[in-house]
């Protein structure tokens, strides 16, 4: 038995993996796995450095904490159900209805990936705030402050990733299934019941955790539409900018982490049960006539997606305002020179995310690259490591930069550069960027790596003519991946920012708190204009490589 | 039972796949739908069992027009390829689940399904779920789900395709056995011609949307009327006429009228005696031993003919022999 096996272990070069891992081993270490032990050990000692847990005992001390801990619980699940709820419909009306127009609700789907909560939340407020858009035009008193604000932004913004989650387990339940239950007279409601949603069990679970998780350490929404009903995001912030509690945020941070992180490994779980499944292909299922099914599909999938659009059109009538909301004139200012500080933020943010996903995108080939050579008692872990910064919120990993690196040997020219930023966002968003990048190098056939190998070739040569034309679709959807998230994140920077480093997003926040609401949404149409371009590029250039090289 | 297919047609984004395809089959028949990938055999079988919409033609199921009628209230046991068990539902709850829909009795429920599971030879593994199964296993499986909903027909979409050969010969067999004690009208659909000649009352071989023969398997082995069928369902020696009425001119007689080029002659491998003779105008090319039998590459008056003869037979390659034919059939080019 070995004799057959070990020719191979032979044959595939090893002594490039460990050359391959240990920059983005070091880059994990030093920019992830560190400043979230110093949040951890700093939730655990006092101003002295002596360990205490008396950090955790002052969580009770101050009544609004354990009420805002209720707020975020309740927000959770409140959105939490909602977003499954829409996102189901949604998932359905696009693969088992035969609803005309489906490029509009796929369209529609897109905005809230290109806009952050942020923006939701700003839209939201401008639409239906106490001098919103509904009320200056109808008179009715509206104010959208508060729960029902934070459950509709939130709602609106997880919704896309449910479908997206939903939408891949649809597309793998083979049609099959649906012809057996037909044929032994299973009405469509008894399909349903029997045939999708068992498959969809795992994917719902995932989807649910994800939107939990996402909805409980969002900072973005929370600042804008929260109002007076505080929620955990909102304490952090206040403990570490308003009173400069250093160790009550990074106590607070560690009570957000603890359900997110339990959240994530459920959803992991999930993930793995799911993916157990058969998963060979088939007829492609064309869903049946069913009248009433497609219009309560319809119905529901307008009610979902009607808002995303008044949401995202409002910021986008708003940035074209004099001065919302009382001089409605039409106009161009706020473009060509009424941003406060002009252009300056929204390049600084370009730079930003050009940095973050041009040295994420490299690390993360190099990571992968060298987790398919490594033997499985180095993989394991590090797999594990990769797909950590998953389950951290990213107000946590940008505390823990403060703690880390505003004293000590990076301290001088680290902290406070565009650098920081980048890394902080790059390492927020490394776990979705390095799945994308491994799922594609899955697709390099082994007999292809060691036919390099066998011609002689050395690691160079394996990556670059066997790995690299499998991976290149996946190495530039993980680039704009980054490049995009860095792009609209805020709750991970918004400690970082400087007098002198100005982001688009904290930007729009800055403005929106002092009530310049016009110029806000003018940055805010910036950020989402830059992503739709970059998400438009990213299809070009997936496209063009189809075309061209046969394996994407 | 009895079901009449009447001009079937269909075409998808307008390319034909069935055209005016006809057929019956009679009570406790076993049909099989033979002929090459693509020949429109599934999309049949699909349009039969409800799934699919045929563009004309009528299905009549005795005596009454089900054409319209949707999947659901047909009452067809369909069992296909592979997979087709719901992978989140044990054994019994898949076997059950027809009874299910149907809200009969638990009691009535445990008790049947225990029955189609000991039919199959499963009853042990009622418990188990589909993937702790065998190709083999998942296929007994659905074929008790199938037969559980009672069905009026049993619809069988390349049931063994997917298995190993010694399983495939074995479930053969099962079906087979089972059907018959049973007495259900049954359709198959197969590429596979060993396995419809084995299986089948009545094979309706088809190609390119068309059926080219119907027939018992030794109707369409022994007398193939057209070329393709000669060629798809055994080896075919095809010999011309002019090379018949030089070579064989006893088989001219039994030769339909018609232009040399419409007809050829089918000899089966075994058709051919093949004798030594030093005079012979055959020449071994090759021999292939299979144990009882051997077949040979003949070389024959710059042809090549396959002839198969007991594997004991002294002849060895380069050999010169006489040949002639005890039988043979005359198909349409």
């Amino acid at each position: 038995m070995s004799s057959i096996v070990a020719p191979r272990a032979v044959a595939r070069p090893r002594f490039g993996a460990g050359l391959l891992l240990a920059l983005p081993l070091l880059g994990l270490l030093l920019f992830f796995v560190h400043p979230l032990l110093t949040v951890l050990w700093r939730s655990v000692t006092d101003a002295h450095g002596a360990f205490t847990f008396a950090n955790y005992g002052r969580l009770f001390d101050d009544p609004g904490l354990p009420r805002a801990a209720l707020h975020s619980l309740s927000i959770g699940v409140a959105t939490t159900f909602t977003t499954m709820a829409f996102g189901l419909c949604l998932a359905m009306a696009l693969h088992r209805s035969r609803l005309p127009g489906k490029f509009l609700i796929r369209g529609a789907l897109l905005l809230p990936m290109l806009a952050p909560s942020l923006v939701l939340g700003l839209g939201l407020v401008c639409l239906l705030g106490r001098n919103g858009l509904v009320h200056r035009l109808t008179g009715m008193p509206t104010d959208i402050y508060g729960f029902w604000g934070l459950l509709i932004a939130n709602t609106l913004y997880g919704l896309p990733q449910v479908v997206i989650i939903v939408s891949a387990a649809l597309e793998r339940t083979p049609a099959r299934h649906y012809d057996a239950a037909e044929s032994m007279g299973a009405t469509p409601w008894r399909q349903f019941i029997d045939v999708t949603v068992p498959r969809l069990r795992f994917a719902l679970l995932a989807a649910a955790f994800l939107v939990f998780t996402e909805t409980l350490t969002d900072f973005g929404s929370a600042v804008v539409v929260g109002g007076s009903y505080r929620v955990l995001a909102m304490e952090i912030y206040s403990e570490v900018v308003g009173q400069l509690d250093f160790a009550m945020g990074a106590t607070l941070g560690v009570v957000l982490l603890a359900p997110a992180l339990l959240s994530v490994w459920l959803g992991r779980l999930a993930k793995r049960r799911q993916d157990s499944g058969d998963a060979s292909p088939g007829r492609a299922l064309i869903p049946a006539r069913h009248a009433v099914r497609d219009a309560a599909l319809g119905t529901i999938a307008a009610l979902a997606l009607v808002p995303v659009v008044a949401v995202v059109g409002t910021v986008a009538y708003v940035s074209v305002v004099k001065l919302w909301p009382y001089d409605r004139t039409l106009t161009l200012a706020n473009y060509t020179g009424g941003m406060p500080d002009g252009y300056g933020p929204v390049a600084t943010s370009l730079g930003v995310s050009l940095l973050a996903a041009v040295v994420g995108v490299v690390m993360i080939f190099a990571l992968a690259a060298g987790l398919r050579r490594a033997s499985p008692r180095i993989a394991r872990p590090l797999q594990v490591l990769a797909s950590l910064p998953a389950a951290v919120p990213g107000m946590v990993l940008g505390l823990g930069y403060v703690l880390t690196f505003n004293h000590g040997a990076l301290s001088g020219w680290f902290y406070g550069s565009a650098a920081i930023v980048a890394a902080c966002s790059l390492y927020h968003y490394h776990a979705q960027a390095f799945l994308t990048m491994q799922t594609g190098m899955r697709q390099v056939p082994d007999a292809l790596e060691d036919a390099v190998a066998s011609f002689g070739g050395d690691t160079r040569h394996v990556l670059r003519d066997a790995v690299l034309p499998f991976a290149m679709p996946a190495a530039i959807s993980a680039f704009f991946y980054l490049f995009m998230r860095s792009l609209v994140t805020l709750s991970g920077v918004i400690f970082l920012v400087t007098p002198g480093l100005g982001l688009a997003s904290v930007a729009v926040m800055r403005l929106d708190e002092n009530g310049f609401l016009a110029q806000a949404a003018a940055y805010a149409m910036c950020v989402v204009v830059a992503g739709a371009l970059a998400l438009g590029l990213m299809r070009l250039l997936l496209h063009v490589l189809k075309d061209r090289r046969h394996v994407a | 039972m009895h079901l009449r297919i009447d001009d079937i047609g269909k075409a998808w984004s307008g390319h034909t796949v069935l055209d005016g395809v006809s057929f019956h089959a009679g009570e406790s028949d076993f049909v099989c739908l033979l002929g090459p990938s693509g020949c429109g055999k599934t999309t049949l079988l699909r349009i039969v069992a409800g799934l699919t919409a045929p563009d004309r033609g009528r299905i009549v199921l005795d005596g009454r027009d089900i054409t319209a009628l949707p999947a659901r209230e047909r009452r067809m046991g369909l069992v296909f390829q592979s997979y087709s068990l719901f992978p989140d539902m044990t054994v019994a709850a898949n076997v059950s689940y027809p009874m299910r829909l149907r809200g009969e009795s638990p009691a009535a429920i445990a008790t049947h399904t225990g029955q189609w599971l000991e039919r199959v030879g499963l009853g042990a593994l009622a418990a188990r779920f589909p993937d702790q199964l065998s190709g083999g296993q998942q296929q007994r499986v659905a074929l008790a789900r199938a037969l559980a909903a009672n069905p009026s027909m049993l619809l069988l979409d390349e049931p063994l395709s997917a298995l190993d050969p010694a399983i495939r010969a074995q479930l053969r067999g099962e079906i087979r056995a089972l059907q018959r004690s049973l007495g259900i009208p049954t359709i198959m659909v197969t590429h596979d011609q060993d396995e419809a000649l084995a299986m089948a009352d009545t094979i309706v071989c088809m190609n390119q949307g068309r059926v080219e023969q119907i027939g018992t398997p030794r109707c369409l082995y022994e007398r193939p009327r057209s070329r393709f069928v000669a060629d798809f369902i055994g080896h075919a020696n095809l010999l011309p006429t002019p090379f018949v009425r030089e070579t064989l001119p006893a088989f001219l007689e039994r030769r339909p009228p018609g232009a040399d080029a419409t007809f050829e002659l089918c000899l089966r491998p075994e058709d051919l005696v093949i004798e030594a003779d030093p005079r012979g105008e055959g020449v071994i090319e090759d021999i292939t031993f299979l144990g009882n039998l051997a077949r040979a590459n003949i070389a024959w008056r710059g042809r090549r003919v396959l002839a198969e003869f007991p594997g004991r037979s002294p002849l060895v390659c380069g050999e010169a022999v006489s040949i002639d034919a005890v039988r043979g059939a005359w198909v349409s080019t």
